[in-house]
């Protein structure tokens, strides 16, 4: 029944989208009835996923969809996560999020009427190229043709708390970039003044919000949960997100910076097409199961013809719009060695060729393949020897980007900023010299200092310290940049300084980690609801009194025959001691335990990022 | 010089595109790879007659001569399903060795397997460990190869062959 609930709405939400894209050729609708539509396309949408995510909460299994994902064993939280845990219902999800979006968008005020109607029937569009793909290569409502009593459970890697809201957080990004994308080619069309920049802005401060939370989450994920003790591994579907990532980070930097220059607005319209292109490519690498990750659910050839036609539908059409329409003449671009136009044009170039880079890495292999009939695979080492350092003078640059006059080469109080690099060299240096010298570690740790240390100058020698809401939105810019330099220095002590120890233990063997000794208690086995659990005890620090409990193991989950490992993590300001429980082997089971420096300190950078993110979303 | 620049990003879109496409078309699966060992000399090995543990096999032995490599296994059933097959090929081109290796099987289990679907091999090899299969880089039965005068891998499959992949693929380079 509610398979056939959420159906009906889904094809009658496309419907009804047909209509209003038909509406600007054929009918002519009053403003009012036009959002009307819009809205009610949108909440149908919804009704349809809801639907599906009914069936299965109570499951259902006479849809096949659930069948094949749930298990009625399943924990309420799994089960609603369970939605979106495989193809058909994530591309539902996606679909959602995009009505919400244009639910959102239609409540915009104070903009151009036509300008409005016609973003919305962009989105109507994207609504019905994605309905369409659901409807005929991916429809989570089929009705299961046996009758059974129990499902075949759901990807058990996937069972996490901080996976099931990881995707739906995520494709808020993703999917954030079509309303930016609608805008952007809406603002070509109509050619109006430069309200549009103002909505835009407004939209992927939001789309960029989402996306960052989203990443953050599925690192964080990896981090805990595929136990391999890193947190970004340059993974084919982490590249696809960090693409629109950077592209975003561009965008958003862009619109900020805009005074009416003919040269950025073009730019802008750039980045937005390929925010959302992006966006719609890393679907369709996924989705089309070209790549082999915890991200791929199923393989078929059809799907992928689908979306990667869909995919060169919508980014042929906007760079096609790009090419023949033109931003309105207007202002040119001010241009000097260092003012706040020229830091942003050197930021905006480095971006893009980060993107660009991690582009070709990402889709090398395919290409090879095509081409030799080869596997190849393009890693850690490609990324990391390209992308970091091409992201290097823009992370210097940041620091005081922010200060940097708009008329004027002069930069306020430039002796103090070069003292204090001087300064922080220096120490820096000596620091690195104490502890094992290493050019990455000395270079990350430096940058990250001397953005949080330049960014705090600026704040104190630039504006007037009052405690209000006002005098934060004034120095959010700073704040975000503060953000980034702690999560750089996070990231490098976390990955240049970190240390592993393996040990070969039996239960109740004493060993030492860090100075500090650690009893391996035990090894426990017991059965959850949906799995059994075998996790080794570990108490850490016994010679103090508040000596800590550390459990490391592995889950076996029956239903799908799988093992998942679950790393011990103990978290400590400034430093995670992060115990693995390997095999059995001799009577001696293997520990690894990895210490890992200032791994807080990514999560709190990313943390200040999303603030500033949405801090900047309520600034005019 | 303006319009190029205009015009990369469509161009890149349609590079992407093309190769998508092929890929997708190509129906490559990205859970099996393509072998390495394609174009690749041989890798050597030895290994013992089912039937007579005094009769041996190795690399040299196969030189000069077109051989077909099978692995199999009594265990395996996709195996039973090509298995008569090689009693065509074998008929169609006598010249060709067709060399079989027992992958991972107790002897008297092959033995009745042979026995029962009958013995389409010059030579049943024992991989009982499954060395040589690891050498050949095999992924899961049943896995055939074939093998160029020069000693070179000319081919590989996956699975069980079929009538097509016989017609279209083997037979051309036979």
């Amino acid at each position: 029944m509610s398979s056939l609930v959420g159906f009906l709405s889904l094809v009658f939400a496309i419907g009804i989208n047909f209509y209003l894209f038909l509406s600007r050729y054929i009918f002519k609708f009053q403003k009012q009835k036009f959002n009307l539509f819009i809205r009610f396309s949108s909440l149908l949408t919804l009704l349809s996923f809801f639907s599906l995510m009914y069936a299965y909460v109570v499951s259902d299994f006479s849809n096949y969809n659930v069948f094949q994902n749930s298990h009625s064993n399943k924990p309420l939280i799994y089960k609603i996560s369970g939605t979106w845990g495989n193809h058909e219902g994530s591309m539902l999800l996606w679909l959602s999020i995009l009505s919400i979006f244009s639910f959102f968008f239609s409540f915009t005020k104070n903009i151009d009427e036509r300008f409005q109607r016609l973003t919305l029937i962009i989105q109507s569009l994207l609504h019905i190229l994605f309905g369409l793909f659901i409807v005929f290569t991916s429809n989570p409502f089929l009705v299961n043709s046996i009758l059974v009593n129990e499902g075949l459970g759901l990807n058990p890697i996937l069972q996490d708390p901080g996976l099931a809201v990881h995707p739906p957080i995520l494709y808020g990004g993703y999917v954030g970039y079509s309303i930016v994308f609608s805008i952007a080619i809406a603002g070509l069309f109509q050619n109006t003044d430069d309200e549009w920049l103002y909505v835009a802005k407004k939209w992927s401060l939001i789309s960029w919000t989402f996306l960052t939370g989203g990443i953050a989450l599925g690192s964080y994920w990896a981090y805990y949960e595929l136990g391999w003790g890193g947190w970004w591994f340059w993974d084919p579907v982490e590249n696809i997100s960090l693409m629109p990532w950077i592209a975003g980070l561009a965008l958003v930097h862009s619109l900020m910076m805009v005074r009416g220059e003919q040269a950025i607005k073009k730019w802008i319209v750039f980045l937005s097409i390929l925010c959302f292109s992006l966006s719609v490519f890393g679907t369709f690498l996924v989705r089309s199961g070209i790549l082999t990750s915890v991200h791929s659910f199923a393989a078929d050839a059809s799907r992928g013809i689908f979306i990667l036609l869909i995919f060169f539908i919508v980014t042929g059409f906007g760079f096609l719009v790009f090419l023949l329409k033109e931003p309105k003449k207007s202002n040119s671009l001010n241009l000097l060695f260092i003012n706040k136009v020229s830091a942003l044009v050197i930021n905006n170039i480095l971006m893009i060729i980060a993107t660009l880079t991690i582009l070709l890495g990402t889709i090398y292999p395919i290409i090879i393949e095509v081409l030799y009939n080869k596997r190849i695979s393009v890693g850690g080492p490609y990324f990391n020897s390209t992308v970091i350092p091409i992201m290097i003078p823009g992370f210097l640059l940041m620091s005081i980007a922010p200060i940097l006059s708009w008329q004027t080469n002069k930069i306020n109080n430039s002796k103090k900023y070069v003292l204090a690099f001087i300064i922080l060299s220096v120490l820096v240096l000596i620091q690195s010299y104490f502890l094992d010298f290493n050019t990455w570690g000395f270079v990350g740790l430096l940058l990250g200092f001397w953005i949080i240390l330049a960014s705090i100058i600026a704040i104190f020698s630039s504006y007037k310290i009052k405690i209000n809401i006002k005098f934060f939105k004034k120095i959010n810019p700073h704040v975000a940049h503060i953000g980034v330099g702690i999560a750089i220095i996070g990231i490098t002590c976390s990955s240049v300084f970190q240390n592993e120890l393996d040990f070969n233990l039996n239960e109740g063997d004493k060993f030492d980690v860090n100075g500090k000794t650690v009893l391996f208690e035990e090894i426990e086995t017991t059965n959850q609801i949906n799995f059994q659990s075998l996790r080794g005890k570990f108490l850490f620090d016994i010679e103090k009194n508040q000596s800590k409990e550390i459990e490391a193991g592995k889950n076996y989950y029956p239903v799908s025959k799988m093992i998942t490992s679950e790393a011990g993590i103990l978290h400590q300001w400034n430093k995670d001691i992060y115990f693995i429980l390997g095999d059995q082997k001799n009577n001696e089971w293997f520990v690894k335990v990895l210490i890992n420096p200032f791994v807080s300190f990514i999560w709190l950078g990313v943390i200040i990022m999303i603030y500033s993110g949405l801090i900047a979303v309520t600034r005019r | 010089m303006n319009r190029i620049i205009i015009l990369t990003p469509l161009i890149i879109l349609l590079i992407i595109c093309i190769f998508s496409l092929t890929y997708l078309l190509s129906g490559k699966d990205p859970n099996k790879p393509p072998s390495a060992l394609l174009n690749k000399n041989v890798p050597s090995f030895e290994s013992t007659s089912l039937y007579d543990t005094k009769e041996k096999i190795r690399t040299t032995d196969i030189k000069n001569k077109k051989t077909l490599i099978n692995f199999f296994a009594s265990w395996c059933s996709p195996c039973k399903i090509e298995h008569p097959l090689f009693f065509e090929i074998g008929k169609k081109y006598p010249e060709l060795y067709l060399l079989g290796f027992n992958h991972k099987d107790s002897n008297s289990d092959a033995k009745k397997y042979l026995e029962d679907d009958g013995n389409p091999y010059d030579f049943v090899g024992v991989d009982a460990d499954g060395l040589i299969a690891l050498e050949f880089g095999v992924f899961g039965l049943p896995e055939t190869y074939l093998i160029n005068e020069e000693g070179k891998i000319i081919f590989k499959f996956m699975g069980p062959i079929t009538k097509d992949v016989l017609k279209n693929e083997i037979e051309p380079l036979l």
